[in-house]
């Protein structure tokens, strides 16, 4: 069994391999960036995905969206266009027997509560509604940030353009999942007490979802159980909606990015080399207050979506395999909660760990890390503990220096540490510059290891 | 402009409630008058500058100026204007909020009889009426402004070709008198945002709400129109009736339970219910502030007694003060209006000659206690009374607002006669009752004062003084004599050195605790008036403040009991380091004397113990910042804006998640933790990938 796991930047792609004799499987885990390691070149995505048709021969069994932010996702996006192969196309003509998504994907979660097929579905279709009510505020506030500019703390700034992109929807991607799942075979996973069926794609191996949980098993995954916080972003969107400025006419637009017509009729706001003296203060004040409000709202949306993280465990030959996705502590709970003397069993004799939300600081529970007992200091017998991690330092979050910011750098310095200290630790981020992926063996019945860098 | 012409007061047009609030089709609106002044374009004026900047789009609108007319005065740009133009003309919005900030104020300054400040270090409060694209309004500290915001009427998108409505938090009146009051209130009383008991929680939340109530139904046009929905309401033919003889009013549709429930007309629907109705029958936005006004409206001691618990919280207790003054506002009116018909009281007030006798009405103090506590027939009164059944239209209105204009100086007044730090309801009804007794003591006009007195025991509120002689519930004057040797009188009535000299030579008098830090926060000469004589009553308030840091355990020797056996946090630590406030306002008469020494004191240990148990439970060593923050220091202020946001409805999910993100014990370990791990590391990044032979790179053990 090998990992091949993409230099994309700030994001998360990683191919797992099956090996069964002369056949292999392939299972695509994300496929993301939000941002280029320096010196890439440009269609760095374009090349992912061709190295990853190359290397699974034109055939991907199983793919997995783990949610929908750009960071895992982007690399879905389509052209568009019949004669343009864009990285999202290359993927789709490897036509994936299987599409796994978080169940907040599934489209028919969104139709009208008559439609729903099941009890458990019901509850679950404000919810469905609301994420993408929060992605069109996500659209608008990474448009308003350009005019708060003048005013914003520049790590406001920062973190606001960040997540603001990270956030937005991604019609393109979300489609071609979609149609993908339909070309194949669409499973949007919620925590299950039995492994998921994937038995004819990786025969062997057992793989669980141990998230995201759904509204009925938890609601501590978000709170957005009550109506009043449905409609809070509702209307936070329909702002949204109103405050994406379009052209002097105010005509135009698409259903993502609808234009919109100024606020008064027959007042025009004064030309912005106006703004008197008197009033300068008063106005970067305020875009900072404004700024400090989104970074609110989108964080609000960041969260919420990391929480939608399907988390999968592949067990195969005695060896366990952790692929987390972004999920932090409130997707995390019901498995830790609720199921916790089973699932801490399962999680204990982990062999290796995908690194949760490129080593930030919310999304790696400190009860798993406790519990696993392939840790270094614990000395085990059969091989110690190797976690990946795929992040770009410097894109997101500030320093630990930084006294108003401490500890929200990604990667987390003192998480980093304790990786290298505890377990056989890699990083994207060690890569040398312009290589395109690293190799891993993670698992063979008896054999030397394998390693092979490739320049890209 | 000549002297002759200089104009001490100026009318403008405002919106009497909100755009939902209409009469005959047209949105209500009143002219008010205000202060007048030398207005630069904004309107920028000495104390309020609007600057109509929306950091939604970037826009700055252009401001409104004044044109002056023959007789000094500038023009009412909007007196009569039609609603098109009152909704789409941002310079009318910024009119509107100008006019009701500045209303605001000098209600604030005719009732304490002094020039009041605003809580931030500065003259002009800064006021953006389309501050962003959100259905949130607030006051900011720290950016010296008052911010409101808009948002869609409908979550649907308007029809194509059309533009959707909106909602302007600007052009509702409770709303900019609420977040004014914030303003003023924290310039008054800087620590009563210190973390200390959920009444003082509540209590800003609670007065901003009162002043603002008050505030509205203190125009006559907004009294008007709640008399006429509820005359045609009891019986639709009144319309044609009220028509005919405008002049007159059924007198059963005067009773508690019926102007109660038209109260909630008077207060519209635009801010709070009306996004929740367009939203397929969701049910509202609750947790928006109009709810919150709407429940203290309609919440009876009957309701409250039955649901005690839930106004235990802190962000929930702010709407049993509202309760409780606005019944008492109820009572009073409808006594006075009783009054009006007093000589045949049987007949004008209990029934109609067609209808069978009215039961009495549930709320029993409004109910005819046979005469208890009434004012005697009254000659004016008489004349007022028209046939069975019927009171004279403009009288009735004329009471309503008389009572509510006040009701208002009576709650603004009382500000100064309350404690400095840790606020109790109770507090402030003896203030309430002492300071109307030192400017009026004949309380036979409205009897504001008993019923006060009995409307807040329906919220098992009692006064904190159990003073009985000469008035229940008033403070007592200080029981010790005091030294005035050393002080210079005329300095003392201003100079907060001269003052802190007079509290530290009478430290042991004053009941002060000589260990604590302490200082003098102000000392405010005030000239009231007496509406009866029209005498004048001066009156000097000063006010100090003493805080103390100690650990718990040093505490307990004090007399203070630390919780011990708190259900979520267990018992408070004995080297945790709690903070103590105490203090007190001096009244002076005007001979320098000291009337009132309104204290809470510092080692007070019944108020310490119960509210360290308060904060340790709800928010535990969080309660207590380390070292002693300025009056409203970020950490008030944050519990302040956490507060307003509760009750706005905003945020609603971030403030959870962040609790549970800090309280979280499932998270990636602390800080301190990892930070050591990282220390001894001081591991090299592996470049594994440059490791050609695999040797030691993470990829070999299996």
């Amino acid at each position: 069994m090998t990992l091949r796991s993409y230099q994309v930047g700030f994001g998360d792609c990683f191919l797992l391999t099956f090996h069964y004799g002369a056949r292999r499987r392939h299972v695509l885990i994300d496929f993301g960036s939000t941002g280029r390691p320096k010196d890439s070149p440009p269609d760095l995505m374009r090349r992912v995905a061709e190295d990853i048709r190359r290397y699974c021969e034109g055939k991907i069994h199983v793919l997995v969206a783990t949610h929908r932010h750009q960071d895992h996702i982007s690399g879905f996006t389509t052209s568009g266009n019949p004669g343009e192969e864009a990285p999202g196309d290359i993927i789709r003509s490897c036509r994936p027997d299987v599409v796994i998504m978080p169940w907040t994907e599934d489209p028919d979660a969104d139709t009208d509560a008559g439609h729903a097929t099941n009890v458990r579905e019901l509850s679950l279709l404000p919810f469905t509604r609301t994420l993408n009510q929060m992605q069109t505020v996500a659209a608008s506030i990474a448009e308003q940030e350009k005019h708060l500019r003048f005013g914003l703390d520049r790590r406001v700034s920062g973190q606001l353009a960040f997540l603001g992109e990270d956030n937005l929807k991604n019609v393109s991607a979300v489609n071609n999942l979609i149609e993908m799942g339909k070309a194949g075979r669409a499973m949007f996973v919620r925590y299950e007490d039995e492994p998921l069926d994937l038995g004819r794609e990786l025969p062997g191996v057992t793989v669980r979802a141990l998230g995201p949980p759904d509204l009925t098993q938890s609601k501590a995954i978000t709170s957005m159980r009550s109506k009043d916080t449905d409609q809070f972003w509702m209307l936070q969107a329909a702002s949204a909606r109103f405050s994406l400025r379009g052209a002097a006419d105010g005509e135009g637009g698409d259903a993502d990015h609808p234009k919109s017509a100024p606020i008064f009729a027959e007042a025009a706001p004064l030309a912005g080399h106006q703004a008197p003296p008197h009033t300068r203060w008063f106005i970067s004040r305020m875009n900072s207050i404004r700024g400090t409000q989104l970074l609110q709202l989108v964080r609000i949306l960041d969260g919420v979506l990391n929480n939608t993280s399907v988390i999968l465990l592949f067990e195969v030959g005695g060896k366990k395999f952790l692929f987390p996705g972004d999920a932090q502590i409130e997707n995390w709970n019901y498995a830790l909660v609720e199921k916790k003397e089973a699932v801490e069993k399962l999680l204990a004799d982990v062999d290796v760990y995908k690194v949760g939300h490129h080593g930030s600081r919310n999304a790696n529970p400190k009860s798993i890390w406790n519990g696993f007992v392939k840790k270094r200091s614990r000395r085990p017998r059969d091989g110690v503990l190797k976690t990946f991690m795929s992040t770009m330092a410097g894109k997101h979050g500030g320093h630990s220096a930084d006294p108003k910011d401490p500890h929200t750098e990604v990667p987390r310095e003192s998480l980093v540490a304790e990786l290298k200290k505890e377990s056989d630790h890699f990083s994207t981020q060690m890569l040398p510059p312009r290589t395109l992926f690293q190799d891993f063996e993670l698992y063979r019945a008896r054999a030397a290891s394998r390693k092979r860098a490739s320049k890209g | 402009m000549s002297p002759s012409a200089v104009r001490r007061t100026q009318e403008l047009t405002i919106i009497a409630q909100d755009p939902s609030v209409k009469v005959n089709g047209r949105i209500l609106t009143a002219q008010v008058s205000i202060p007048a002044e030398e207005l630069a374009p904004g309107p920028r004026g000495y104390r309020v500058q609007v600057i109509d900047y929306d950091s939604s789009t970037g826009d700055l609108y252009p401001p409104l100026e004044y044109r002056i007319l023959g007789d000094g005065s500038y023009n009412d740009p909007f007196k009569g204007e039609l609603d098109k133009t009152l909704l789409g003309d941002p310079k009318f919005h910024a009119q509107n909020v100008y006019a009701v900030i500045m209303r605001t104020l000098s209600r604030f300054e005719s009732a304490l009889g002094r020039r009041v400040g605003w809580g931030f270090l500065g003259h002009q409060l800064q006021v953006a009426p389309h501050a962003f694209a959100e259905a949130n309004a607030f006051y900011s500290k720290e950016d010296r402004a008052l911010l409101f915001g808009y948002f869609p009427k409908s979550t649907s998108d308007p029809p194509p070709g059309q533009r959707p409505e909106w909602v302007f938090t600007c052009l509702s009146h409770d709303v900019i008198v609420h977040e004014t009051t914030h303003a003023l209130l924290d310039g008054l009383r800087g620590r009563y945002t210190d973390p200390s008991s959920p009444d003082q929680a509540g209590f800003h939340e609670g007065f901003a709400d009162i002043v603002a109530l008050l505030s509205i139904f203190s125009l006559p046009s907004v009294v008007e129109m709640i008399i006429d929905k509820n005359f045609i309401d009891t019986r639709p033919e009144n319309a044609r009736r009220l028509a005919e003889a405008p002049e007159l009013i059924d007198v059963k549709s005067l009773t508690v339970k019926e102007l109660r429930s038209s109260l909630l007309t008077g207060l519209g629907e635009e801010v709070g219910q009306q996004m929740g109705r367009e939203t397929a029958g969701e049910g509202g936005v609750a947790a928006a502030r109009m709810g919150a006004l709407r429940r203290s409206v309609t919440l009876t001691p009957e309701e409250y007694v039955r649901n005690t618990d839930e106004f235990k919280e802190s962000h929930r207790r702010g709407e049993v003060l509202v309760a409780a003054v606005m019944n008492a506002f109820l009572d009073v009116w409808v006594r006075r209006l009783r009054g009006l018909g007093s000589k045949s009281s049987g007949e004008v007030w209990g029934a109609s000659v067609a209808a069978p006798p009215p039961q009495p009405p549930p709320d029993a103090p409004a109910t005819p206690e046979a005469g208890g506590g009434q004012a005697g027939p009254r000659p004016d009164a008489v004349a007022a009374e028209v046939g069975s059944g019927y009171l004279n239209r403009a009288r009735v209105v004329e009471e309503g607002a008389g009572a509510a204009d006040y009701l208002l100086t009576m709650v603004i007044r009382a500000i100064d006669y309350s404690p400095p730090t840790d606020l109790a309801f109770g507090d402030f009804l003896s203030a309430m009752l002492t300071a109307d007794r030192e400017i009026r003591p004949d309380d036979s006009k409205y009897e504001f004062r008993k019923t006060l007195r009995r409307s807040f025991a329906g919220y098992n509120i009692q006064p904190t003084s159990n003073v009985n002689d000469p008035e229940p519930g008033i403070w007592e004057p200080p029981d010790c004599s005091l030294h005035y040797e050393r002080i210079r009188l005329d300095s003392l009535m201003r100079d907060p050195d001269e003052m802190f000299r007079f509290i530290w030579e009478n430290r042991k008098e004053l009941g002060l605790e000589e260990d604590a830090y302490t200082r003098v926060i102000s000392v405010r000469p005030c000239v009231r008036t007496n509406p009866d004589d029209g005498f004048t009553l001066r009156e000097t308030v000063a006010e100090f403040y003493q805080y103390l840091q100690l650990k718990a355990r040093e505490v307990k020797h004090l007399g203070i009991k630390t919780p011990q056996d708190s259900e979520t946090r267990g018992a408070m630590p004995d080297d945790l380091e709690v903070i103590l406030y105490g203090g007190g306002a001096l009244i002076f008469d005007e001979f320098g004397q000291l009337k009132f020494n309104v204290r809470n004191r510092l080692l007070s240990p019944v108020r310490q113990t119960n509210r360290l148990k308060h904060l340790w439970e709800s928010e535990g060593s969080q309660a207590f910042p380390s070292h002693d923050a300025p009056a409203g220091g970020s950490a008030s202020e944050k519990r302040f804006a956490k507060m307003h946001r509760l009750r706005y409805g905003v945020f609603p999910i971030r403030i959870e998640n962040e609790e549970a993100w800090d309280h979280d014990n499932l998270q990636e370990g602390d800080e301190e933790e990892h930070r050591e791990v990282g220390e001894e590391a001081g591991a090299q990044p592996q470049p594994a990938g440059a490791d050609e032979n695999g040797a030691a790179g993470p990829g070999d053990a299996a």
